[in-house]
């Protein structure tokens, strides 16, 4: 087994082989990062090669003083703003409903009650610009004024957006709580 | 105020807990990819590393210098003596017999510039071969096919270093040249052998060519615009004014080779353009002056649609009732060439109209009042139409409910997105306008609007 510094280098030689490791090793991660900000799992493995293509090509530029697994993410992350962007004007629709009020009475969300394929579909199903605000703030912890930057958006929509797409995933979470409560009771 | 501290305790704990269920569970989360994800993505790499470059492997650059360095050579090897060849063989065949059997390598030979190639001579020459200084000697004397080239000979002396090379396969030297001037005396030898449809029109000019000659192997058409055509009856089509020689080579059967030569004059074409005014002219009261932006031409024929016509440059017309008039202006060049444009219905459009967007973004600071302005228009503030001749307009908007949320009488005042003093929610509006323009033509037009928000 190659040591990921081993892999590196041998990328950075364009050696196939590194490259087959490298995304043997690491592609069922970065592709669990991609599928947060798609729409669906084909979308994500789109993003999920560029993001490999981007790797291979600028492993180089990997200082190594980071940890490797950050920088990863951090490409796929800003592979996937670009593929946001590229298909920003195919996603016609604007979302006018706005989630506003919300029923908060279910306060907690138990940790293991959902499944991550379950949080996966909620997050696919949300509207793009809010799924990547979204990830960008609660998943990866930026702050709205960087993500703002990112997305070339004000700093102000950043925070409407996620405050709606928060809105709109207890909504989903919620019916789904209420599904499952139903299955399992009716499983009794 | 209690209770909405607490809820926003509670909401921001909430959050907290909201953001902490999908960081635990989908931070590190992996997925496995399809199968054809790696497939492709391999392949996607192996294209875009080809492309890319990089001194240990082959790309593109190696690809590309060995394709370049490869046709150098090519062109260098083939195409230089080769062409030579082939002009050289439109002349009679020069072929002398060597009655020496013993020269097996292939040799060239100098011959000296004042000397003449006489065939009772014996040519003394610089072998450079193995061989040590053969002398050759042509009894041309003896031989039909060497008496042919000697009516070629005077090309060969005039050439100042004419290099004969030997080919002792058959026995046979073929004498080639580095001159091309030669190339002349074939082309005369031979008639004309184009055949052109025409050789003189106007742009675009469509040619059909043909090509006399009773029997060949192959022939090249060479149109002169940077064409080819290697058909029997090739046609053509020269889009670009201007004079073009076209050639054609025709070779086989055997030896024989013909070059033919035909120039072929493409006259530009005028360019026909015309306006008139006023441009919304009521007929038949106002008098319409036609002005005249063709260029390249010399005549010119106006055809006002109605059944007269002008052949003035630019005319002054009135047409005795209203109605719809096709006008067409053809444009003649001195060569005869000509072009035309007609402008269909050319006075009904009043040139007057009224349009409207289907969105907007409502100031969300308070009521503007309607009035428009390029700054509010720049950041789509306020729902009007844009227009021109519009004598007397109403507009109105109503909300998804039937209810009549705006209402106006001037066509300067549009809707803010406030009803009553209310920003209203965003959503889609219906509106319905009616109206007159100034020639007193009536409009009526409904639409939907959509109202957003920042």
């Amino acid at each position: 087994m190659m040591s990921d510094q081993e892999i590196i280098e041998g990328c950075a030689k364009h050696d196939r082989k590194s490259q087959q490791l490298l995304y043997d090793k690491y592609s069922r991660f970065l592709l669990g990062v991609c599928l947060r900000y798609a729409t669906d799992k084909a979308e994500a493995e789109d993003i999920l090669q560029d993001s490999f293509l981007k790797i291979f090509f600028n492993i180089k530029d990997f200082s190594g003083t980071g940890s490797f697994i950050g920088w990863l993410r951090k490409v796929a992350v800003n592979t996937a703003i670009t593929h946001y962007h590229k298909n920003l004007k195919y996603r016609y629709h604007i979302e006018i409903e706005e989630y506003v009020s919300v029923e908060t009475g279910v306060a907690s969300f138990e940790q293991d009650f959902f499944t991550s394929d379950e949080l996966y579909k909620v997050l696919n199903e949300l509207p793009a610009g809010y799924r990547m605000v979204f990830n960008l703030y609660a998943v990866e912890g930026y702050k709205h004024k960087e993500i703002a930057k990112m997305l070339g958006i004000d700093t102000n929509t950043s925070k409407s957006q996620y405050s709606r797409a928060k809105a709109a995933i207890r909504d989903k979470l919620e019916i789904l709580r209420k599904l499952k409560s139903n299955y399992s009771a009716s499983d009794k | 105020m209690k209770i909405e501290f607490y809820n926003k305790v509670k909401g921001e704990k909430e959050d907290r807990m909201l953001n902490e269920l999908f960081r635990q569970k989908l931070e590190n989360a992996e997925v496995t990819p399809s199968l054809s994800v790696s497939a492709n993505l391999m392949r996607r790499l192996g294209r875009r590393e080809f492309l890319h470059f990089n001194p240990t492997r082959f790309n593109i650059w190696y690809a590309g210098s060995i394709a370049v360095a490869g046709t150098a050579i090519a062109i260098f090897l083939s195409s230089g003596p080769d062409k030579n060849k082939i002009e050289r063989k439109t002349q009679e065949p020069v072929s002398i017999e060597i009655k020496n059997s013993n020269v097996t390598d292939s040799l060239a030979v100098n011959i000296p510039s004042n000397q003449s190639l006489n065939p009772s001579e014996n040519i003394q020459g610089k072998a450079e071969g193995r061989r040590k200084s053969p002398s050759i000697t042509t009894e041309a004397g003896k031989n039909e096919k060497v008496n042919q080239g000697i009516s070629g000979q005077g090309d060969i002396i005039s050439t100042p270093s004419a290099i004969v090379s030997l080919l002792p396969k058959n026995g046979v030297i073929k004498e080639t040249s580095t001159e091309k001037d030669e190339l002349k005396g074939g082309i005369n030898n031979s008639e004309n052998l184009i055949e052109a449809s025409v050789t003189e029109g106007c742009t675009p000019l469509k040619i059909r060519f043909k090509n006399k000659a009773g029997s060949f192997d192959s022939c090249v058409w060479n149109f002169g615009d940077g064409g080819y055509s290697t058909q029997k009856n090739p046609e053509w089509i020269f889009d670009n004014a201007g004079e073009y020689k076209v050639i054609l080579q025709v070779s086989g059967p055997g030896d024989i080779k013909s070059v033919s030569l035909t120039v072929i004059i493409v006259h530009p074409k005028p360019s026909t353009k015309f306006e008139f005014t006023p441009e919304n002219a009521i007929l038949p009261d106002d008098q319409i002056s036609f002005r005249n932006y063709s260029t390249g031409a010399e005549k010119y024929r106006w055809d006002f649609g109605d059944g007269n016509f002008s052949e003035l440059y630019e005319p002054l017309y009135s047409y005795k009732k209203s109605g719809k008039y096709n006008v067409r202006l053809v444009a003649i060049s001195e060569f005869d060439c000509s072009d035309s444009l007609t402008i269909y219905n050319a006075f009904s459009n009043s040139g007057y109209y009224i349009n409207f967007p289907n969105a907007f973004i409502p100031n969300p600071n308070g009521p503007t009042g309607g009035y428009f302005t390029l700054k509010s228009d720049e950041a789509s503030q306020v729902f009007h139409p844009v227009f021109s001749g519009v004598s007397d307009y109403q507009l109105r908007i109503f909300n998804r409910r039937g209810v009549m949320i705006f209402e106006s009488n001037d066509v300067n005042i549009g809707w803010d997105g406030y009803y009553k003093g209310q920003l209203s929610n965003a959503g889609v509006y219906i509106w319905k306008v009616r109206g007159n323009f100034v020639n007193g033509e009536t409009f009526i037009k409904m639409g939907d609007v959509t109202l957003l928000k920042n």
